[in-house]
């Protein structure tokens, strides 16, 4: 309590006023009368006959409202809209677990909110998957009762996955905890947007999951038209649970970005920003970029659903859609690898103990995956090209693969000849990087016109991108949780555990998506619940494995949340690494370091003893 | 340099185990191809099978190799005794080469393939091919012969069917749209016309027409092999799954008698 009462009157705060009610309870709460508010006024308008009380326009406004109550309550209200009209802010964040549920402004917080929402939402689209692979074990319709079911289920498997965990995990939530770490930031630049970004998150994952409430919607994650514009209303919360959490992602990106450039430490040069500061800070960019082109194009979508317009339906034009799609669409997928990539390169080093090698090309490589990503977005519709269109996205697609390998020959020149030190994260990153080669050179194939006609739309394709995003992005941030869980809680995981659940899950991943390139070369297509019987038994076979993958990944979330509470306390620095988030305690204190940060030095030396950065400890703090 | 010798050594062997492998297994990559379209997707893939093979075989074998060889006795933290941040050669040599690669790869098979399939549909095109409309509506495929009158294409218990002479070059033009909704011809959506047999599909999208050339070169039916068929690849609504049609690909006199037939279904039911 006397804690509260100084942080509050630091902000000259007159009266400060102690929360009655959970701010989580209290967002509900407005959230509902939001939304009836604005719902019965949108009916009361523009009412609908036959349709007294939920109307397409209606839910969509109701919505709005809904949004803006949830926001409000679970903080805004105190932290936004007070200072926003010259009172100062009522809000206090409580000292205890309480300040993980409501709006906070710490990025520590912020981080670990992002990643147990992303979690969750992770574990809600991977039993969505588990019960599209039980549909798949028999050619007929035997668990969903409706193709439309099957379809919503995988639109909202893959919606949720891309913009809820994909887009996510490690730049929302990896990257607001460790970036201002890692570069002896104390604080970030948008730290009240940051923390009521964060809580777009949830609503738009519950929107998507809500959708089916709606009617049931097929267009799958990428809301092809003119198919979207005839689906029922579950289309609409599909548009608005995805402008909610790229919403999200856009903010925090936009906190990241401005802290990378204006709060580096003493000393931080361009020169010395640590690797996984540099991933962050290029998908962000592509983030800032691409984000606001995908929320854009829903926001026409949804227009031509509610007025309607015809922007894509024959009288106008379908693949204009298509493009704006994937405009947003490709980069998304390199949104999702950079930061694996660069994390690689982040935890090879430290594991070996020995210098990281052409750090400068592994650098360079994501700069120019960045910058390429934005040119290959029509290699999705090579269906749909003329002869002429495809043959420069070809050549884009192929030699995107260049600077992508430069992260591949960083890695493989850290580890030629290291004294690698096999713990889980190391094991984890090399299967990361096994993985990433199937997803990356089934990607060769893909970018060949007349192959890609051949395998466009099957399971091939699944294949292909289930490889670069499990394979790639997933593998690589379990690594990273297992490497930041010293940090993060102070505590260590069991050594034998990890390295058999990483197996277990490397085992039903390759099991899993492996079989699926041959079922898409043996003629299996996508988005279907019923399929010829001759691809029952490989169909069989593949969901077998992904039943023992969905096991693995809750036996390794079961393990990581064991080690987060009960694991044996871990050393300061137990991997010896050199970053500046190692030179606080673990986990860090409220304002990261009891002091200052001057880095003297690059991190990624391990041929001398010299640190790489100093902390000088202030005298005692005056309250 | 004892490293370097080891790696290349059992490098190369597994490289030449796995291509001589591949090679007695490449004719079924796609399972079953009968088209010259399928022929020319299933070399390209084969080249690339063949060039991707030691670029996979390299980074599996390093991953392999660093947990074998270069891996600490503890996990105690001391550092590598090489600590090389720089090796002019290694990496002039992987820059080179994904350069290299990739500029093969676009060159061959992507240039030669794309250049050979529109040379392809050229000659084709001038060869007087068969016609095939097809008409793509939510859920259905329906086939029409202009060349012969048939307006739908149908088995005797009147579903959609269609039937190619082998060897001769064909043209599909496609078009979504519903013709038994008149009132509302502006609703159709994307589908994707696909013949896993023939190699190729194209999408079929409302408002626009397409046309898609190739010669199918094997005599086949649905029954001989599932992959001869029609298949709709692009989502198009909860009846998607359904939307396939059997495909026969029979010889000239086979194709004399079926266009027979036909005709006398079609008067049968009182059709043009």
């Amino acid at each position: 309590m006397e804690q509260q009462m100084t942080q509050a009157e630091a902000r000259n705060n007159p009266q400060t006023k102690v929360m009655h009610i959970a701010p989580l309870f209290r967002g509900v709460i407005w959230a509902t009368i939001g939304f009836v508010v604005l719902d019965l006024l949108t009916v009361a308008v523009d009412p609908f006959r036959g349709h007294p009380l939920v109307t397409e326009p209606s839910e969509v406004m109701g919505w709005a409202g809904a949004v803006v109550g949830w926001l409000m309550g679970v903080g805004g209200y105190e932290e936004m809209i007070l200072p926003l009209f010259g009172s100062p802010s009522t809000w206090v964040e409580p000292k205890d677990w309480r300040k993980y549920f409501g709006l906070s402004t710490n990025h520590k917080v912020i981080g670990i909110q992002y990643l147990f929402t992303s979690s969750s939402i992770f574990f809600v689209g991977g039993m969505i998957a588990m019960a599209m692979r039980y549909e798949l074990m028999q050619p007929s319709m035997h668990f969903f009762t409706y193709a439309g079911q099957y379809l919503t289920a995988v639109g909202i498997h893959g919606s949720l996955m891309m913009f809820g965990v994909g887009t996510v995990v490690l730049i929302s939530g990896l990257g607001n905890y460790f970036v201002p770490l890692m570069i002896g930031a104390k604080e970030t630049v948008f730290s009240r947007l940051s923390g009521l970004g964060h809580w777009l998150l949830p609503a738009g994952a519950l929107t998507l999951i809500a959708s089916p409430l709606l009617g049931y919607w097929d267009t799958g994650w990428r809301g092809y038209e003119p198919l979207a514009s005839q689906d029922p209303g579950g289309i609409v919360f599909y548009y608005l649970g995805v402008f909610a959490m790229t919403l999200s992602t856009i903010l925090a990106s936009l906190n990241l970005a401005a802290t990378i450039i204006f709060h580096r430490a003493k000393g931080m040069t361009w020169a010395r920003l640590p690797l996984f500061v540099w991933g962050i800070l290029t998908v962000s960019l592509l983030n800032l970029i691409w984000q606001p082109e995908i929320e854009m194009t829903f926001v026409m979508a949804l227009l031509d659903k509610l007025i309607p317009f015809h922007f894509f339906d024959a009288m106008g034009s379908p693949l204009t859609y298509l493009s704006m799609f994937w405009l947003f669409g490709h980069p998304e997928v390199y949104i999702i690898v950079l930061p694996a990539f660069a994390l690689w390169n982040e935890i090879i080093p430290v594991m070996a103990q020995k210098n990281l090698f052409a750090r400068d090309w592994a650098i360079i490589g994501l700069i120019f995956v960045m910058m390429l990503s934005g040119l290959v977005w029509a290699h999705h519709i090579f269906t749909n090209m003329r002869n002429s269109e495809m043959f420069p996205f070809s050549f884009f697609s192929e030699m995107i693969s260049i600077p992508t390998g430069f992260s591949f020959m960083a890695a493989i020149g850290t580890l030629w000849r290291a004294r690698l030190r096999l713990t889980t994260p190391t094991l984890l990153v090399l299967m990361s990087l096994f993985n990433f080669t199937i997803g990356g050179l089934t990607g060769v194939y893909l970018a060949d016109p007349p192959i890609n006609l051949q395998v466009h739309d099957t399971f091939f394709v699944i294949a292909h991108f289930h490889y670069t995003i499990i394979g790639g992005m997933v593998f690589t941030w379990m690594a990273a949780m297992y490497y930041w869980l010293p940090k993060m809680s102070g505590r260590m995981f069991n050594e034998t555990w990890g390295k058999w659940l990483a197996l277990w899950v490397f085992i039903g991943f390759n099991g899993t998506f492996g079989q699926m390139f041959l079922l898409g070369l043996d003629g299996m297509n996508r988005w279907v619940p019923v399929y010829p019987p001759y691809l029952k038994p490989l169909n069989y076979s593949v969901s077998l494995f992904a039943f023992f993958l969905g096991a693995g990944f809750i036996a390794t979330a079961i393990h990581i949340l064991w080690a987060w509470t009960k694991g044996p306390k871990s050393p300061e620095n137990p991997w010896h690494a050199r970053t500046l988030e190692w030179l606080t305690t673990s986990p860090p204190p409220d304002d990261n370091f009891d002091g200052e940060v001057e880095v003297v030095r690059g991190f990624y030396r391990y041929d001398h003893d010299e640190p790489s950065a100093y902390l000088v400890k202030s005298p005692d703090p005056v309250e | 340099m004892g490293n370097i010798v080891v790696f290349g050594v059992v490098w190369a062997v597994l490289t030449a185990l796995a291509e001589w492998v591949f090679r007695a297994n490449r004719a079924h990559s796609f399972y079953y191809t009968i088209s010259n379209q399928g022929s020319l997707a299933l070399s390209a893939f084969n080249f690339l099978s063949s060039w991707l093979m030691p670029i996979f075989i390299f980074i599996v074998l390093i991953t392999v190799f660093s947990l074998v060889r270069f891996r600490a006795p503890d996990n105690e933290p001391k550092p590598s005794l090489v600590q090389a941040m720089r090796n002019r050669w290694y990496i002039f040599i992987w820059v080179g080469a994904s350069f290299a690669l990739n500029i093969m790869f676009w060159l061959h098979p992507t240039a030669v393939d794309l250049e050979a399939m529109f040379t392809n549909w050229r000659q084709e095109k001038a060869q007087h091919p068969l016609i095939v409309n097809v008409t793509a509506r939510q859920w259905e495929w329906m086939f029409n012969y202009p060349q012969y009158g048939i307006t739908q294409a149908v088995n005797a218990e009147g579903l959609d069917e269609m039937e190619l002479p082998v060897n001769r070059p064909v043209e599909f033009f496609l078009r979504s749209y519903d013709p038994f909704h008149t009132y509302d011809v502006y609703a159709g959506v994307i589908h994707s016309f696909w013949i896993p047999a023939f190699g190729i599909k194209e999408d079929v999208i409302p408002g626009e027409t397409r046309s898609l050339f190739l010669i199918p070169n094997h005599v086949a039916n649905f029954h001989t092999n599932p992959l001869v068929r029609v298949q709709c690849a692009e989502v198009c609504g909860p009846g998607h799954p359904y939307m396939e049609s059997p495909v026969s690909v029979v010889t000239a006199p086979q194709f004399a008698r079926w266009i027979a037939y036909q005709k006398k279904l079609q008067a049968a039911a009182g059709g043009a």
